[in-house]
């Protein structure tokens, strides 16, 4: 008996304070909205990164170009996506870098359950357009995707490159070792796209990771003939590795993209700002940098500056 | 409430998923699997023996050079295993158990020495002195006295040693040397929890069993009975 009315009283505080903390939200968002389509002069820009080499480095150039812009900025680490996609809802972090398909299907599988049918496609504008639709009655807006692209991708030696083909359709009828993650087999995106739109029979698989120096070593070995690896790999080219085109569009749009929250998603000049990055940075300008940060040490926000500064941005 | 009900019903799933006849058959099956890791196990355990024993007993025996063995051979403790493997695995050593024996060598070797120049170290002085008195060759002393004085120290390393080559055996799997670390790995990335929890508690459980052979092994080998040492200890000198 007793507990029960204690649960009861529990349960009544966090009424009251759920509906103190929907208030306090809802006037908040009044507050930054009405000054959300001005200059960026003053206002303060919560950052958030996933705090992997990449997207620090996407955060450090937000960051650079936001200050000039007249934003003043913090960058919050928050790993991973379940946490930071509501944090962007209620306003504590603004503005964040992701990868466009992966955040499309987030926000789809949220809202209509784990068996939802994809909206993400191999088009990066198609693909944004589809998480803007499930963006915006969550408050959220995705800007422009960049060129550059955070993919999926089969590499191979050059030798057998040149032997099968750059494209992955030239493998067509190929039967192949394939060095990749353990659940491959599974996803539509590697043994199953391989065979249903390339032809290639994978005969075996190794269970090495995603282009892990396991996976690269097996390929220079010719273990395996093909590995899966990412699109920003700079390393690839110096063992001899090339990635062989995916030239039917297997993989979907992971372009990098930025996403604003609360309160920020009709701030014209943080568009304008962040736009100017989209428009100039290619996936190799990405794994060049990828490349400083986890090959030589350098720091994600010199890295940054550096680039953002040769290509006239700063 | 919730921080109880997950891993409980992980455990249950990982029941059930070890009940999969399925799982109990081909390439990715428990047995091969459970073959595999003791098979990288017991070779690398017998190498790391072969080199540290010698030298452990000998420097026990000298009474020198000691610590200086036990800080040189910890260094395969202070290595991150990982990393060492792939960096052998990247050089001409290649993918496959090599690798993993080898690293898992490195990492059975410091405390078989420590404990066995410790055990023979410890043997009672005035013993040593009595057989070298005898006229026991420094080969004896070392052979029937020694040895035999320090038989559960030189056990306990290899215990440990066994132990802990067994478990860190599930790094193998990344290298493609199989054994049960696979489970763990597939399990881990398919975000299958029953699969990657049964491994863990496969190896946990193969672990246990070693440590137990171990155990009866130490008792039945013992040169010197138990009986005799703990009457040694009560029986007061004259």
């Amino acid at each position: 008996m007793r507990a029960k009315r204690m649960l009861s009283l529990v349960a009544a505080l966090a009424a009251v304070v759920l509906l103190a903390a929907a208030c306090g939200g809802d006037s908040n968002k009044l507050k930054t909205d009405n000054n959300g389509s001005g200059g960026g002069a003053g206002k303060h820009v919560v950052i958030g990164s996933a705090g992997f080499t990449e997207i620090n480095l996407m955060a450090a150039m937000y960051q650079l170009l936001l200050e000039k812009a007249g934003y003043s900025t913090s960058i919050k680490v928050v790993a991973n996506r379940e946490l930071y996609e509501p944090a962007l809802e209620k306003g504590q972090i603004n503005v964040v870098p992701d990868y466009a398909a992966t955040m499309a299907e987030f926000l789809n599988v949220k809202k209509n359950g784990p068996n939802a049918k994809p909206v993400s496609s191999n088009d990066k504008d198609q693909t944004v357009a589809a998480l803007n639709k499930l963006a915006e009655p969550l408050g959220l807006k995705a800007l422009d995707p960049a060129q550059a692209v955070d993919q999926n991708a089969f590499a191979a030696t050059t030798a057998n490159a040149k032997k099968n083909g750059a494209n992955l359709s030239d493998w067509n009828g190929q039967k192949v070792v394939l060095a990749a993650t353990p659940e491959c087999p599974d996803r539509p995106f590697c043994q199953p796209g391989l065979k249903n739109t390339y032809g290639i029979t994978v005969t075996k698989l190794l269970p090495l990771g995603f282009g892990t120096a396991q996976v690269k070593k097996a390929l220079t070995d010719n273990k395996a003939q093909l590995g899966l690896v990412g699109t920003t790999d700079a390393t690839l080219a110096s063992m001899g590795l090339v990635i062989i085109k995916d030239d039917k569009g297997l993989q979907e749009a992971d372009n990098l993209v930025p996403v604003v929250g609360k309160g920020f998603t009709s701030d014209t000049t943080m568009a304008d700002t962040l736009n100017k990055l989209a428009g100039v940075l290619t996936t190799d300008d990405l794994a060049q940098m990828d490349k400083k940060v986890d090959g030589e040490r350098q720091k994600p926000a010199d890295v940054a500056k550096a680039y953002l500064q040769s290509k006239g941005l700063l | 409430m919730t921080s109880l009900v997950v891993p409980m019903s992980a455990l249950g799933d990982a029941v059930s998923w070890l009940g999969d006849l399925s799982h109990w058959q081909g390439q990715n099956g428990i047995p091969i699997l459970t073959y595999q890791i003791l098979k990288l196990s017991f070779l690398a355990l017998v190498i790391a023996a072969a080199i540290a024993l010698p030298i452990a007993l000998w420097l026990g025996h000298v009474g020198r050079g000691g610590a200086l063995a036990i800080n040189i051979t910890n260094v395969g403790r202070a290595i991150p295993i990982y990393a060492l493997m792939v960096v052998l695995a990247v050089g001409p050593l290649g993918l496959g158990q090599r690798v993993t024996v080898i690293a898992l060598v490195l990492f059975g070797i410091p405390p078989i020495v420590t404990n066995t120049y410790v055990g023979v170290r410890g043997v009672d002085r005035d013993t040593v002195e009595a057989a070298r008195g005898m006229g026991l060759t420094a080969w004896q002393v070392l052979w029937r006295v020694e040895v035999p004085l320090a038989f559960l120290l030189i056990m306990t390393g290899l215990r440990l040693a066994a132990v802990q080559i067994l478990a860190t055996a599930t790094l193998g799997a990344y290298f493609l040397a199989g054994g049960l670390g696979f489970l763990i790995y597939d399990g881990f990335s398919r975000q299958d929890q029953a699969e990657l929890v049964s491994g863990a508690f496969l190896v946990a459980a193969l672990a246990l069993l070693v440590e137990g052979l171990f155990e009866l092994l130490q008792r039945r080998l013992d040169p010197v009975r138990r009986t005799d040492r703990a009457g040694g200890v009560s029986v007061p000198r004259v």
